[in-house]
């Protein structure tokens, strides 16, 4: 047998390549960094650490006291002319539909600042004006420390590169902590209405 | 080139890349990671296949007839490093770097200088077929894709490198079809045996 | 042997085996999508009753596998007779055939099964908005089976590649292109090798094109996140569509030039002015495709104009060439009109005159009258119909004519009188609907139009009996001489080395 050999191994050779290309795709659901983290997620849920954060009206405090409340998590940067407006423009329509478990302190919405420098509490406290967010049901916070918004962005799979006219170009997604602080799952922010519908189910469930 | 020469120019082209400043530089633009430092990574493999001495490629003869098992490597581990989640990985864990740099040259460079002189015409011509294809089909996604694919990288980026795929495809194309049309008749017999023929005659 | 049947060609066993089911998988699947043409013509004449879903089914099914099955037919042409100039690989024209099967079963499948009906020119975005009558998987089959019937080719294309290039050196020097502008021209180079190199470049480039779009589909049906560009999309197939179907005819075209000279007794070699028009076509060809496209305005005007230009003149060289060198060639030449000679020289009428509706079609200011007419359907089916059928019908009947049986009896002559006949009345009503305004397709026909319908049906019917005898007398000598009468020209292996 000539080709015995070469069958053998072009045989292992292809399942090899399948497996790789299965693990790294997540069994073929995602090719691109986003998605794949979305399937990641919510096949292993993600303990949020516990940084420390500065709101907008200037109070500081540490995302474990949000613990035993579900947060729906965004990240922004006040300048953004694009990207934040709509994603926050969609942040204000959740606040609108899930105005109940709010109110029955079951859930708070939280804008998280990946631009700390330029967004002091003054600015964040005028962008959210801008949406019309109103405290405490949808705050936006940014990290003290600098090191603290390295290990957030890590964990919730935020990559922001700088632009060439001093903006940033970054991934957007509505993110969701469940009340032991994990993130459990990543949404796409286009689309508020499945948002909320996922999220409600998610609080009956 | 001389087995020596080529043998140090593949262990020195992947030091050369992993250099800091250089490797920061080609990392920093997708186009530059997919059409410089990846296909120079493949090149290193590429050279070390040649400096590799007759033996070990006799060795390995028998379970890569006709080149089979080489292209199915090739194949799937450069359908792997077309995946945009590789490249992010790349830039952002040091891991995923190392098994670029890798990866690259042993399962891609490597197999294919080792496997191409042993392929028959035809499964040449599918190989060359397919990369040009490729070429002209992720070109026009990356074109025309409204969402950014790595999330280290801009659309502009993405869009840049998307046109840089077609002209590389289009590139080729023309390498080929001169080669085919006007080459020189001894590159083109190939591996040939005597010409079966019948009644026709060289011209 | 005799001059007719050369030792060259002689077949082995082997090879007769897979010639026969080229042969008569070709016959078979003629006649059943002939059927299903039938009933779209009896449908718009409301003879028949189906529902559009359907018609539209039967449609992609007709037009796909027409497109694909003449390509397959014409590809045998080639392979037979350029394996007497270089070495064939019989493994690689096995693989093409057993490839298009499964393309064929795919595309089918998408049909039949899935519902698909969106014409087998698939253009973006029909496949993808089912409209709830077929499944995106339904249409991915079908893109698949495209997919799959290409890489067949291609193979059967390399494989010749190879061959041609390891006799000539390269293509360019297969082309004659060394003796375009002077030279003594190697009088004895085969016009097939001629031939058959365009054929391979410019098939292979289409398929390349097709490899592309069709993968790019793929893609935007799985996700629609990447919006295509459909002018673009358009383009593309009508790029690989335009040039498929223009190999098939100069594929076929090579049985021409083998078996006229045979049958008149002439010799018809190279000479300058085939290798321009060969050289010339093989441009051409790959450029002339936006003559499809008129009805697109947005399409940039000069690609519209040089499309219209070009589409006068593309074909034209090849079929200039042709046309006059089989007319010099019979014309007082003792003509031995036997079957293949009258199926020749009915191909050629059939081709040259198929290409005056073609150019009045292809001339924008007709074109914004008639375009979607049944003159569209009409000019087509007049050179696919009455040009390119008749040779693949010319080269099968010759090959299975060196059996011992006789393939010149009265109802073979009686049944090309009636294809040819009726082939007319068919093409006719067409071109007569057309100018009559009457659209193709599926539509709710006005009284005044009905007649062209009926009388289109029936002249149809007529050209699927004389197809169905053909099939019959065609298949019934190609198996007699595969089994039993082994000494009749059998050479076992004929390839030296
Ligand atoms: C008895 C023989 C045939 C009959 C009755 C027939 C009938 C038809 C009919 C009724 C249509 C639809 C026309 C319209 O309304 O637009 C059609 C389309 C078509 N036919 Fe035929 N046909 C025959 C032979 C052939 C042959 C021999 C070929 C090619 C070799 C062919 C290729 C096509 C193609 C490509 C289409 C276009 C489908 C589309 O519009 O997407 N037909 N035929």
């Amino acid at each position: 047998m000539r080709f015995l050999r070469t069958s053998l191994a072009s045989v292992v050779a292809a399942a090899a390549g399948i497996a790789a290309l299965a693990v790294a795709t997540y069994g073929f659901t995602a090719f691109t960094t986003e998605t794949a983290r979305r399937v990641a997620v919510s096949r292993h849920p993600v303990p949020v650490p516990a940084v420390v954060l500065e709101n907008q009206a200037g109070a500081r405090f540490s995302l474990s006291a949000l613990r035993g409340k579900w947060v729906i998590v965004d990240f922004v940067y006040t300048r953004c002319q694009d990207q934040c407006a709509v994603l926050d423009a969609n942040f204000a329509r959740l606040e609108t539909m899930l105005a109940r478990p709010i109110a029955a302190n079951r859930l708070r919405l939280l804008s998280i600042s990946f631009d700390p420098g330029r967004d002091t509490p003054t600015a964040l406290a005028a962008y959210l004006a801008r949406f019309g967010g109103r405290s405490p049901g949808w705050q936006i916070a940014r990290p003290v420390d600098a090191a603290d918004l390295v290990r957030l962005e890590r964990v919730f799979g935020i990559t922001v590169i700088a632009d060439d006219d001093g903006g940033y170009t970054h991934n957007s997604a509505i993110l969701v902590v469940d009340p032991r602080a994990r993130l459990i799952e990543i949404l796409g922010w286009r689309d508020p209405e499945r948002a909320a519908r996922e999220i409600l189910g998610k609080l009956e469930g | 080139m001389k087995r020596a020469h080529a043998g140090l120019a593949a262990g020195l082209l992947p030091v050369l890349l992993a250099a800091p400043p250089l490797q920061r530089m080609l990392e920093a633009s997708m186009t530059a990671q997919m059409l410089v430092q990846i296909p120079l990574l493949a090149i290193a493999g590429m050279l070390l296949g040649k400096s590799l001495p007759e033996s070990a490629a006799n060795r390995i003869q028998p379970w890569n007839r006709g080149g089979a098992t080489g292209l199915i490597v090739v194949t799937f581990a450069s359908a792997c490093w077309m995946l945009p989640l590789s490249l992010d990985a790349a830039v952002v864990s040091p891991a995923a770097d190392l098994a670029k740099f890798l990866t690259i040259p042993l399962l891609i460079g490597l197999p294919l200088a080792s496997s191409w002189p042993r392929m028959s015409f035809v499964l040449r011509g599918v190989l060359l077929f397919e990369a040009l294809a490729t070429l002209f089909r992720m070109g026009w996604l990356y074109l025309i894709s409204p969402v950014r694919l790595c999330n280290s990288y801009g659309l502009s980026d993405q869009q840049r490198l998307g046109e840089w795929l077609l002209m590389a495809g289009t590139a080729l194309l023309l390498c080929i079809a001169w080669q085919l049309l006007w080459g020189s008749p001894k590159a083109a017999a190939g591996a040939a045996g005597p010409p079966g023929l019948r009644a026709g005659r060289p011209a | 042997m005799s001059a007719l049947y050369p030792q060259t060609e002689a077949l082995s066993s082997r090879e007769r085996a897979v010639l026969n089911l080229y042969a008569i998988s070709a016959l078979a699947v003629f006649l059943l999508l002939m059927l299903f043409g039938l009933a779209m013509r009896a449908a718009q004449g409301r003879w028949i009753n189906i529902s559009p879903q359907v018609f539209y089914q039967l449609m992609t099914a007709h037009g796909a596998g027409m497109v694909g099955t003449v390509g397959l037919a014409s590809s045998a042409i080639m392979w037979f007779f350029l394996r007497k100039y270089v070495r064939l690989s019989t493994a690689m024209f096995v693989a093409n055939y057993l490839l298009f099967l499964l393309g064929a079963v795919l595309i089918l499948a998408a049909v039949f099964i899935g519902g698909f009906g969106g014409a087998w020119t698939f253009l973006y975005p029909l496949p993808v908005h089912t409209m709830g009558i077929w499944s995106i998987n339904a249409a991915a089959v079908f893109m698949l089976g495209y997919l799959v019937i290409g890489v067949g080719f291609l193979l059967f294309y390399l494989d010749a590649m190879l061959a041609v290039m390891r006799v000539y050196g390269n293509l360019g020097r297969a082309l004659g292109w060394q003796w375009l502008f002077g030279g003594t021209i190697d009088k004895s180079h085969p016009t097939t090798v001629v031939a058959s190199t365009m054929v391979i470049i410019v098939n292979t480039l289409g398929i390349l094109g097709g490899a592309v779009v069709l993968v790019m589909c793929l893609v935007n049906a799985y996700v629609p996140r990447f919006p295509l560009d459909a002018l673009l999309v358009k383009n593309l197939i009508y790029f690989f569509g335009h040039v498929f179907v223009n190999c098939s005819i100069y594929m076929a075209v090579i049985g021409v030039y083998e078996l006229l000279p045979r049958y008149s007794g002439r010799p018809w070699g190279v000479s300058r002015p085939f290798l321009w028009a060969w050289a010339a076509s093989t441009v051409m060809v790959l450029i002339v495709y936006p003559h499809h496209l008129m009805m697109d305005y947005v399409m940039p005007h000069w690609m519209l104009v040089t499309g219209q230009i070009i589409s006068y003149t593309s074909g034209l060289p090849v079929f200039l060439v042709t046309a006059y060198g089989a007319l010099t060639n019979v014309y007082r030449s003792g003509m031995r009109w036997r079957m293949p000679a009258m199926l020749i020289v009915l191909s050629m009428f059939g081709w040259a005159a198929g290409i005056v509706p073609a150019i009045v079609d292809g001339t924008i200011a007709v074109n914004v009258v008639m375009h979607n007419t049944m003159w569209v359907p009409g000019h087509f089916h007049f050179y696919l119909l009455l040009g390119v059928l008749p040779m693949v019908l010319a080269f099968l009947y010759h090959v299975a004519g060196g059996s011992s049986r006789s393939l010149e009896t009265a109802g073979d002559r009686l049944s090309l009188a009636v294809y040819l006949i009726a082939g007319l009345a068919f093409v006719g009503m067409f071109l007569a609907g057309g100018r009559a305004s009457e659209p193709r397709r599926y539509a709710v026909h006005f009284a005044e139009w009905l007649p062209y319908d009926r009388a289109a049906s029936i002249a149809a019917a007529l050209v699927i009996a004389a197809m169905l005898l053909f099939a019959i007398r065609i298949s019934g000598a190609l198996l007699k001489a595969g089994s039993g009468e082994k000494g009749s020209g059998e050479v076992p292996a004929h390839l030296p080395g």
